[in-house]
């Protein structure tokens, strides 16, 4: 954080801090042309988040001990309760002298506003509230085949929308209207849009399958590298002396 | 006239003279100084709670200890911390010296850093920090609780660096702990097939993935019971961890039952470490198998 001179037109330098009260920073700056200074002074929360950073403002005259922050900031009375509402009296009393930060009876925002709520704003911002129609086109509906969408439905209930909407991309992308066993495997075994030879998926085969879907990747990413859009015997050639090298 | 601030700044250089950047990034450096003597960092995480991934850290710890590699465990889940226990070294200290905190050594000589150490035994965490303003504060602290356990314990040259997350931690730790370990070899994932662990787990693989982080495979905890009596195993859990690895095209590392009496010497802070019991063989199998994708490489230059 800096502070800047407007009429100098120039960072204000930092010079010390100070602690004017119990869960708060005075942190002074001056400007290095006029000398004005001004003083920043932090609440309890600001205050913490400094000191949960690990660091000293100013830069550290001693080294850090061992496990500094989280001794220094473990609570060593263990049953004494939290202070409750600390933040509020903080706020009102140096904030609002005493006034309640709460607003005034009449001052909700008007229903349909997103100005009230900064999360409603936000949600709404994000475009994620519900029931909102869609500005997007919705892509054609495919068709499964009976043997897909009979294998779909022997997957794990929980992963088939995720299962459905991945062979569904690869479908679509490839200009099918209809996903059948064929399309699903090859949306499974075409990744990025490669196809593996029948020989190349042979020799995969001869991987532990534990490993294979690590190793499905990196060749993958090798053939990216060369600009491959198949994945042949030759390449699976070079992978093995690509990797033969970390031996 | 209004002064136009960003034609003001546009002229400015920048100097960190309150000296946090550089005292942010000294810490950083220091972390990866003390990481650099271990090989392989790995996260065990689930983002669901009470699928067992302290047992499934601690067991796989044992198993590698067993092995005789050196090996260290962090205890991340700092507000429910059961680590020590488990290992059977509750009550044991950090010992506090000029170059760092020496962690206390559980079986097999392996090295844990975990919130119990600083608390008395029933004690909950508790911050001096002001309570009603944790949302502001709290996070930033427990990121730095970790990099400290990171930077400051005596870890020394390990084989294997593993770290049990907590459950629920599917936002906050796994960038934190990627972020200050780049070299991180990777996440074990926990789940039991129930559907509604699968669901979340799925989630939180699909976030890791997303932060760049290697999955390496799926454990299945308590996917059977195995009966104290007679040994033989039945299905606890109605679901299909295989079917969402298969989905998910991750490998599906082991099954672990749920043995009660295995579990209850993990309770006592007795650990069953005899390697041929079943149970400790399943480990050693997972273990194996993770040993088998972190050197991937050398698997594929011999089978491709």
């Amino acid at each position: 954080m800096k502070f800047v001179c407007l009429n100098c037109e120039t960072y204000m330098s930092f010079e010390r801090v100070e602690k004017p009260a119990e869960g708060s920073l005075g942190v002074f700056f001056a400007c290095p042309a006029c000398d004005v200074k001004v003083s920043m002074v932090t609440n309890p929360g600001e205050t913490q988040m400094v000191s949960s950073l690990g660091v000293q403002l100013g830069g550290r005259t001693v080294d850090p001990s061992p496990l500094e922050m989280t001794r220094g900031t473990l609570k060593e009375d263990v049953g004494a309760p939290a202070a409750a509402g600390s933040m509020a009296d903080y706020l009102n009393d140096k904030i609002h002298a005493g006034q309640s930060a709460s607003p005034a009876p009449g001052a909700t925002a008007k229903e349909g506003e997103s100005g009230g709520c900064p999360f409603s704003a936000m949600v709404t911002q994000m475009g994620l509230t519900s029931g909102e129609a869609s500005t997007g086109t919705q892509p054609a509906a495919l068709q499964w085949s009976p043997d897909a969408q009979e294998r779909l439905g022997k997957l794990p209930s929980f992963v088939q929308p995720m299962v459905k909407g991945s062979v569904e991309t690869y479908a679509r992308k490839n200009g099918y209207t209809t996903v059948t066993l064929q399309v699903m495997d090859d949306s499974k075994n075409s990744s990025n849009g490669l196809n593996w030879s029948p020989e190349a998926e042979q020799r995969l085969s001869n991987i532990p399958d534990f490993i294979q879907p690590m190793a499905r990747k990196e060749i993958e990413r090798l053939a990216q590298e060369r600009g491959a859009t198949t994945i042949s015997a030759e390449l699976m050639d070079e992978a093995k002396e690509k990797f033969m090298k970390f031996m | 006239m209004e002064k136009d601030l960003k034609s003001i700044l546009g002229k400015l250089q920048y100097t960190d003279d309150a000296k946090v950047v550089q005292q942010i990034t000294q810490q950083t450096r220091q972390v990866q100084d003390r990481m650099s003597g271990i090989k392989h960092k790995i996260v065990v995480m689930s983002g669901k709670g009470g699928v067992g991934k302290s047992m499934t850290t601690v067991n796989l710890a044992l198993a590698l200890g067993r092995q005789g590699h050196r090996v260290g465990i962090i205890d991340v889940d700092l507000n429910g911390p059961c680590v020590p226990r488990m290992m059977g070294i509750l009550g044991k200290g950090l010992e506090v010296t000029p170059d760092g905190a020496r962690p206390p050594e559980g079986p097999y000589g392996i090295k844990v850093a975990s919130m119990d150490f600083l608390l008395n035994e029933t004690a909950p965490v508790r911050w001096k920090g002001p309570m009603d303003l944790s949302p502001v504060w709290l996070g930033l602290m427990e990121m730095n609780v970790i990099r400290e356990f990171l930077a400051d314990i005596l870890w020394g040259d390990l084989d294997y660096l593993l770290a049990d997350l907590p459950p629920g931690a599917a936002a906050d730790k796994p960038p934190v702990i990627a972020g200050f370990l780049p070299d991180l070899a990777g996440a074990v994932v926990v789940t039991t097939p129930s559907e509604v662990a699968s669901n979340v787990v799925q989630k939180s693989i699909g976030y890791a993935t997303e932060l760049g982080i290697t999955v390496l495979g799926v454990v299945e905890n308590m996917g059977q019971y195995r009966c104290p009596s007679c040994g033989v195993e039945n299905e606890l859990f109605e679901g299909n961890t295989e079917g969402m690895c298969e989905a998910l095209n991750l490998p599906l590392l082991g099954r672990i039952p749920f043995d009660r009496n295995f579990a209850k010497t993990f309770d006592k802070g007795t650990p069953l470490l005899d390697g041929e019991y079943p149970t400790n063989r399943r480990y050693t199998d997972i273990v194996g198998r993770i040993q088998s994708i972190l050197d991937y490489k050398r698997v594929l230059a011999e089978n491709l």
